[in-house]
């Protein structure tokens, strides 16, 4: 290795001020050895953990477009009057009822008894700081909270909400600092660490919230009553964002429905119908001094807060879509273009075309004074209503055009607010990946920020590695409070704390209920290894489309392929960006001239459901493709949130998922898959068992989720 | 994910062998960064390397490269401080006087701030590739056998982290504590063939 002997002094150690020999040459090649190959192991970690980091998020984001083009599709159906969209029409049903006060009455809990046997935390209103602090307790036992005092506590938040203005507007007197927390995502444990680490919310530790609280993890509820009471409690010095899992429809993908069907089984709707009055009634951001927004997406170059603050902010129960004009536009049929995005204004405003279906929406002024609807009856326009558009209409007589275009405007401030991600780039374009909001560049940041007089915006939205992170020369600032979101290890979890000099002061974290402590390697080993699962599923599911493609580039149909054709053809089919060829010898072997067996490939991973041998192959295919999206559609069809649904509704299902995707599924195909369930329910089918019954089994190692602790020998 | 810039592709040289291991030409041994005084070398002139990968092997280090490029823009390129971790990401093991070499013997203020791009990268690689120094696991055991004082296979985890931390290519308090999590005993020994084995594995 050739050392050279050096006469440097750091060869003799100092001791008592002499020095002292050390055995150097030998030492020293043992050291310099080591040192570079750690150094050399360290890199090769933190490799594995940016690709790791790369195929979570390319895949969170790539769902999340799913939902949109789904919610996209669904209205599409709605709006066009096709049989299967009865069946679902009931989600864009915008108000069922219109008067508060009937409202209040649907969601009344005085008649919901608590059973003697009940041991959770009884609530009495006004709450006090000592029965928030035992709920908090209560929740950390795993106790639930009894529908009765969910139902009274959501009520009073509502009521309260309903007073708050659309920005909430902060300020750091007194040498208060604010505590900022990011997407929590139902992950308590990390709540409960900020509030260890940090203190509980009080007049002295005020807290923003800053959306996501809900979906994902599993206790979403828990949460949201938690971030309630103290808002109740300290309604000055508690402040909420909506985020972009604040919607109902998202939730009904993401888990958040069937979490608090799950929990509340016998009042579980009627929960989650108040909580969809709540989400759109929270703020949609918070200013601190002035100086510094926060807001739980982003900003885009159309932002204006002036114009946020005036907006009607309830009427955007979910976000994806524009609430109904008032008086809508009369007008044949849409045609659905094939660009779905959702900044396509003109196709929305064809969309209000007839009353048949849906109630028309009056503004908030006209529909507090107007008597309850029955909503089985085909609606006709009120005179009110009529005299109340004309006096709107008033001059401009192109109003109701303009009415439903400042709808639209309105609806993409919200949007933009809720789902926009910064780039690099300079420009701001529609935001793709995900389906919603923009993609905005540091000019747009810059202009924003003066226009406005700011000096910082805080968002959250994106999961980091640190918790937090800067961009757009530290004008911009991510925050993200769900530590080991992606996988235990993936990530740490930050809050800020905010003083009078605004000086962004960071507490950051990693929850952990594992009695083991991971090293470094071994937890970039599992969030690898969870990655790569997730991975070859999404691979395994678009078989047919891959063998497709591998064709192209084998003619001769030897059934081998380059190892550089794969790549190009599984980056064209999966459309995820993702550095294939590192992931090589994690996901293919090849053959010693470097040629992949493709056919022998997708034998490793195989179907080991019950009972599926009879079912076709492509069925199941595009039943595991698509299981979050057949999940969601499960879940509208049913429409009294029972977890059950009719063989009819069933079969009707599939048909919608059939025209979502294009394809042709036979009935018989539907027929052949209920054989696998069991179905002694009298005729009703059970949608988690029907789930549970496909699941996607490597078959080299039976891996059937996550364990919680690892083997000693494990790696 | 912010969209990615299409990069622009530039014609790869065309050999379809694959690469060789060839002999250096001659130079002198690479020295530790120990400290100055040392022999005088020519410098490293990348002209001189001829770079003999295939294009696929190219297209690997491409993602390599983009994995670890921070640039607001994508623009493909790294900083010098960041090219020893490339390289070995992509299985090299060059201690960081190589680094600094193949670099041209940059200032230590250079490090973050100047840049290199793809196209200058690879022959960084290709050169570092070439090295026949590499130390296999004998190589490692024999080294750590010096501190093995009673000749039992074990050695003081305390005088390891010394070593490491004072001599040869110095490593932090934090890079030792990384390097060491969970290897020593309650005794706070070190049975040094398994650390050898759990570093090779890495």
């Amino acid at each position: 290795m050739g050392c050279g002997v050096s006469k440097s002094s750091e060869f003799y150690s100092k001791k008592g001020g002499k020095d002292v020999p050390l055995i150097v040459v030998p030492a020293m090649r043992a050291a310099v050895l080591i040192q570079r190959w750690f150094r050399r192991y360290t890199a090769r970690m933190e490799m594995r953990r940016r690709y790791t980091w790369n195929i979570f998020q390319s895949m969170e984001y790539a769902g999340e477009q799913d939902q949109i083009k789904l919610y996209n599709f669904l209205g599409y159906l709605v709006d066009n009057f096709t049989p299967s969209g009865n069946l679902i029409s009931h989600i864009f049903r915008d108000h069922d009822v219109c008067r508060d006060t009937e409202w209040e009455r649907y969601f009344s809990y005085e008649n919901i008894d608590v059973p003697e046997i009940y041991s959770g935390p009884q609530l009495t209103f006004p709450l006090t700081v000592s029965q928030v602090a035992g709920l908090v307790e209560a929740f950390k036992n795993k106790q639930q909270l009894h529908s009765r005092y969910v139902l009274q506590l959501l009520l009073e938040t509502w009521k309260l909400l309903r007073s708050l203005p659309n920005i909430n507007r902060v300020s750091t007197c007194q040498s208060k600092e604010i505590t900022i927390c990011g997407d929590l995502h139902g992950q308590l444990l990390d709540l409960l660490l900020i509030f260890y680490k940090n203190g509980m919310p009080s007049q002295a530790t005020p807290y923003v919230f800053n959306g996501d609280f809900v979906d994902r993890g599993k206790d979403s509820i828990e949460i949201l009553l938690i971030l309630f009471s103290y808002l109740l409690l300290y309604p000055g010095d508690v402040h909420l964002n909506r985020g972009n899992h604040e919607d109902h429809i998202i939730n009904l993908r993401y888990g958040f429905t069937k979490e608090v069907l799950g929990k509340y089984k016998l009042h579980g709707k009627r929960i989650l119908k108040l909580l969809q009055k709540i989400f759109s009634w929270l703020p949609l951001a918070t200013v601190i001094d002035q100086r510094v927004l926060i807001v739980h997406g982003g900003i885009s170059d159309t932002t204006d807060l002036a114009l946020i603050t005036r907006i009607d902010r309830h009427r955007y129960e979910s976000v994806l879509r524009p609430p109904k004009q008032k008086g809508a536009l009369s007008g044949g049929q849409s045609s659905l273009d094939d660009d779905d995005s959702v900044s396509n204004i003109s196709l929305h405003n064809r969309r209000r075309s007839s009353l048949a279906n849906d109630k028309p929406f009056g503004t908030r002024d006209s529909f507090l004074r107007r008597s309850l609807q029955d909503f089985s009856a085909t609606v006709k326009k009120t005179v009110e209503e009529e005299q109340e558009a004309r006096q709107r209409q008033g001059s401009n007589p192109l109003s109701s055009e303009s009415d439903s275009d400042s709808t639209n405007d309105e609806w993409k401030q919200i949007l933009d607010m809720l789902w926009s991600d910064p780039m690099a780039q300079n420009g701001c374009f529609p935001n793709e990946l995900r389906g919603g909001g923009c993609y905005w560049g540091p000019n747009v940041t810059e202009e924003f920020l003066s226009r406005h007089n700011l000096q910082l915006i805080i968002r959250s939205h994106e999961c980091k590695q640190e918790g937090y992170e800067f961009c757009h020369n530290r004008k911009v600032l991510t925050l993200f409070s769900a530590s080991n979101y992606y996988e235990v290890g993936s990530n740490r979890g930050a809050v800020i704390r905010l003083g009078p000099n605004l000086v962004p002061y960071f507490i950051q974290y990693q929850a952990s209920d594992l009695t083991l402590e991971l090293t470094l390697k071994q937890s970039v080993g599992r969030t690898e290894r969870s990655a790569l699962k997730a991975l070859k599923e999404q691979l395994f599911a678009n078989k047919s489309d891959l063998i497709s493609a591998f064709q192209e580039y084998d003619k001769d149909n030897t059934g081998r392929i380059s190892f550089n054709d794969w790549a190009k053809a599984v980056g064209t089919v999966l459309h995820l960006d993702l550095p294939w060829r590192m992931l090589r010898s994690q996901l293919v072997t090849l053959t010693p001239d470097n040629m992949l067996n493709y056919h022998s490939w997708f034998n490793e991973l195989s179907w080991k459901g019950r009972n599926t041998e009879h079912v076709e192959q492509t069925v199941l295919e595009t039943l595991y493709k698509h299981r979050s999206t057949l999940e969601t559609i499960f879940r509208i069809v049913d429409t009294d949130n029972s977890g059950v649904i009719s063989f009819e509704d069933f079969g009707q299902t599939w048909r919608l998922l059939g025209a979502f995707l294009k394809m042709q599924i036979s009935d018989e195909a539907i027929s052949d898959l209920l054989v696998s369930i069991d179905t002694n329910k009298d005729g009703n089918i059970d949608i988690e068992e029907f789930m549970e019954a496909f699941r996607l089994v490597d078959r080299n190692r039976l891996e059937r989720g996550n364990t919680v602790f690892i083997r000693k020998d494990e790696p | 994910m912010a969209p990615k810039k299409v990069e622009v592709k530039k014609p790869e040289p065309k050999k379809p062998e694959p690469k060789k291991e060839a002999p250096a030409p001659a130079k002198p041994a690479p020295t530790p960064v120990a400290e100055p005084e040392v022999p005088k070398e020519p410098d490293f002139d990348p002209k001189s390397i001829t770079v003999e990968y295939t294009a696929d092997q190219i297209e690997e280090f491409k993602e390599a490269f983009q994995l670890f490029d921070r640039t607001p823009a994508g623009e493909m390129k790294i900083t010098f401080a960041q090219c020893g971790d490339v390289m070995r990401a992509l299985g090299q093991n060059p201690t960081n006087a190589d680094v600094l070499k193949v670099l041209g013997k940059p200032r230590p203020e250079e490090m973050s701030s100047k840049m290199v791009d793809f196209e200058t990268f690879l022959p960084m690689l290709q050169h570092i590739s070439r090295s026949k120094d590499k130390g296999n696991f004998e190589d490692f055991v024999e080294g750590l056998r010096v501190f093995d004082k009673e000749g039992n296979g074990t050695i003081m985890g305390a005088e390891l982290r010394h070593v490491l931390a004072t001599l040869g290519e110095r490593m932090t308090e934090d890079e030792v504590d990384r390097l060491m999590a969970g290897q020593e005993d309650a005794n706070g020994c070190i049975n040094y063939s398994s650390f050898v084995k759990h570093i090779l594995s890495g």
